[in-house]
């Protein structure tokens, strides 16, 4: 298992960096799904295989695809030249240090030492009484927890694919000078 | 798997709460099958429909609370959604934001000659939204409610789309919007997590509930994920409200945006987010009382001198209005930390968004009709002479003008007055210092506006650009009972502040 969660997550970890780094906006896009099958793969390792399988699905397929349709639509030649300026060198260079130490030391504090995640591995709070949703694994789970606890949520999130579809027919249409409007 | 558990939980999905909310989502999808069968002559019905539509369910709710406004607070959808009376008073708010949104918004676009069903479907959406955000006490629900509330707002930012300064408007909307998102979720996760961690102290089953996050923090005050996750969440919510250090995007996206929208974001959504912000620091974040004391205060502090100091040379006024609107939000702001230890406060804040709504939508309201072709570019110099032009605009516009910069006796002046007094009470002398400050300093480009509009009598040299316009003005008596209203309201709550006491008897 070891061995395994070290492999995928170096698979996860390298090309997220190589995308930061990466010049070409395409080898950055497919560096990015690589990570994202890497991420995939630790969540099998964690036994949560609906959403690897999500993951796989949604977003290293249907979103990276679109990410890659707008990249080549937008021809990005362009920005390759582009070299970044001396201040924001420093500026990114002071921010990625800034972020190690955090996590460094949050990984030191109290909230997310070795000990308590060995105490969850030993007890997992699995779907009980009192707490239904805890660690929902299966896709049956997910399924009774959407539409009973989570019904409401749910139902809100038509109303914003609704107000997405007709904000993008609004914005995207080409609207003749409407002449009939005008005299209504 | 035990289905008696989801048996339970699907008991307390009681949607007979959210029935004006329902009412509204039908009302929008009605008004988009009415566009698809009617013939484009009958577009007014669709105008008709969505503002009398709005209008009844407005008089419905009113009639509900007539018989008896509810007191305690009723939890639902298994603790996802939490009613008070506070959260009924700003449904109501909601709903006559939209409709006055609405309002504005058929004078606007019909001179834009803009589509207007979807403006209208849109509006009422957000504000659907808007009324489960404030209700919402579970992150889950809170976080999809924002998320259509801000979506819904990058749509009508960039609604005006033959110009450049509404498309650039909605993109730097988009952008910092999907930034103060992440941040926000990024806060969310990190609660999220600490919470439910089995090794520490307190810890509870549903992390993302408002309730037992609380109980969670006040075991944990000084865990460093708390104290970092609640930063991030209030710097989320603080980008809606356009306090200090978010405001960036508040300039731009106000005088880009179309003018009724500009409205909706400087009303309705700035409501949402002080009320959301509200119920944050006095639910979850409570027993971090010595933590964002100190916080906010200096974010109020930066918030009101930074809206006050930067309005002062603008001659643009939706830029004005928009930076106002952040000192604004400052004094909310210390109404919000006065809240903390003063707990009628927080009806000192749902005050001054009323008389806030009332004032800004009124001088919108003449915004609307003094406008040009060019939306975006509506300048102080344009209202030269409007009190000889049009007298009752001109009237209209001081009452707003004078009830936003806090002159007595309009309601400004009550509402900035209770939110004072609650500073004073809470022992934040500082704060009270730089409010009274930022009133004095915006009482200079308040009546710079107005005695632009009323007092001028004399005339420039070399003629004024606003000559050729002056002739174009016709007001029609629905808009002149409607901004005589607006008016009528914010003087009458001014003389007796009570009419809206009565309302929030509690």
């Amino acid at each position: 298992m070891d061995v395994l969660f070290i492999i995928f997550a170096v698979l996860t970890v390298v090309p997220a960096l190589l995308m930061v780094v990466s010049r070409n906006p395409v080898n950055g896009a497919m560096f990015m799904i690589i990570s994202f099958v890497g991420m995939a793969a630790l969540f099998v390792l964690l036994e949560a295989f609906l959403l690897a399988i999500l993951q796989v699905l949604v977003y290293a397929g249907a979103i990276m695809v679109l990410f890659l349709f707008i990249i080549m639509l937008l021809d990005m030649d362009e920005v390759e030249k582009i070299k970044p300026g001396t201040v924001t060198s420093i500026a990114s260079g002071i921010s990625l240090a800034l972020i190690i130490v955090g996590v460094a030391v949050l990984l030191g504090s109290d909230g997310l030492a070795g000990q308590s995640v060995a105490h969850l591995a030993a007890a997992p709070d699995f779907p009980s009484a009192d707490n239904p949703m805890g660690l929902a694994l299966s896709a049956k789970a997910y399924g009774f927890g959407l539409f009973t606890k989570y019904m409401l949520p749910f139902q809100l999130t038509g109303v914003l694919l609704l107000v997405s579809m007709i904000g993008v027919i609004i914005i995207s249409k080409k609207r003749e000078t409407s002449q009939g409007q005008e005299q209504s | 798997m035990n289905l008696e558990v989801f048996k339970q939980i699907s008991d307390t999905n009681r949607w007979g709460l959210l029935l004006p909310e329902i009412y509204l989502v039908g009302l929008a999808l009605i008004l988009l099958v009415f566009e698809m069968l009617f013939r484009r002559q009958d577009l007014l019905l669709i105008v008709r429909v969505a503002i009398w539509g709005q209008v009844l369910l407005l008089g419905l709710m009113v009639l509900q609370y007539l018989e008896g406004f509810p007191t305690g607070s009723v939890t639902a959808f298994s603790g996802l959604l939490t009613q008070t009376p506070a959260t009924e008073v700003m449904r109501l708010f909601f709903v006559a934001g939209s409709i006055l949104v609405s309002f504005l918004a058929t004078t606007y676009l019909r001179r834009q000659n803009l589509p207007r069903t979807e403006f209208f479907a849109i509006t009422m959406l957000i504000t659907v939204a808007m009324m489960v955000l404030v209700q919402s006490s579970q992150f889950v629900l809170f976080f999809v409610a924002l998320e259509t509330v801000t979506i819904g707002f990058y749509v009508l930012v960039a609604y005006c789309r033959q110009s450049p300064f509404s498309l650039e408007a909605g993109l730097k909307f988009l952008i910092l919007g999907a930034l103060s998102s992440a941040i926000l979720l990024f806060g969310i996760v990190f609660l999220y997590g600490v919470a439910g961690n089995p090794a520490l102290p307190g810890h509870v089953a549903d992390s993302m509930n408002f309730a037992d996050l609380a109980s969670f923090i006040a075991a944990n005050p000084t865990n460093p994920l708390v104290l970092i996750g609640t930063c991030l969440v209030l710097a989320g919510v603080a980008f809606k409200v356009g306090a200090v250090p978010f405001q960036i995007w508040i300039p731009d996206v106000y005088q880009g945006a179309p003018t009724p929208v500009t409205a909706f974001l400087a009303v309705s959504s700035k409501a949402a987010g002080v009320f959301v912000l509200l119920t944050l620091v006095r639910g979850p974040f409570a027993s971090l009382h010595s933590f964002l004391v100190p916080l906010l205060s200096t974010v109020a502090v930066l918030t009101i001198l930074f809206g006050n100091l930067t309005a002062l040379p603008q001659r643009n006024v939706k830029r004005l209005m928009g930076l106002s609107g952040i000192a604004h939000a400052g004094y909310l702001l210390v109404g919000v930390v006065a809240s903390m230890t003063v707990d009628w406060a927080v009806y000192a804040v749902v005050f001054y968004l009323i008389t806030y709504l009332l004032a800004s939508f009124g001088v919108f309201g003449v915004m609307i009709q003094m406008a040009g072709d060019d939306d975006s570019d509506q300048e102080v110099d344009h209202y030269e002479d409007l009190g000889q032009r049009h007298p009752f605009l001109a009237g209209v516009l001081t009452v707003g003008l004078g009830s936003l910069a806090g002159i007595p006796p309009l309601g400004g002046f009550i509402g900035k007055l209770l939110i004072f007094i609650a500073a004073f009470q809470a022992g934040l002398y500082g704060l009270l210092a730089a409010s009274i400050i930022g009133v004095v300093i915006s009482i200079y480009y308040y009546f710079g506006w107005i005695r632009e509009a009323v007092f001028r009598v004399w005339r420039s040299p070399e003629g004024s650009p606003a000559q050729e316009g002056a002739s174009t003005f016709t007001v029609s008596t629905v808009e002149i009972v409607t901004l005589g209203g607006l008016s009528a309201l914010t003087i009458g709550i001014g003389i007796f502040p009570s009419l809206v006491d009565c309302l929030m008897r509690l």
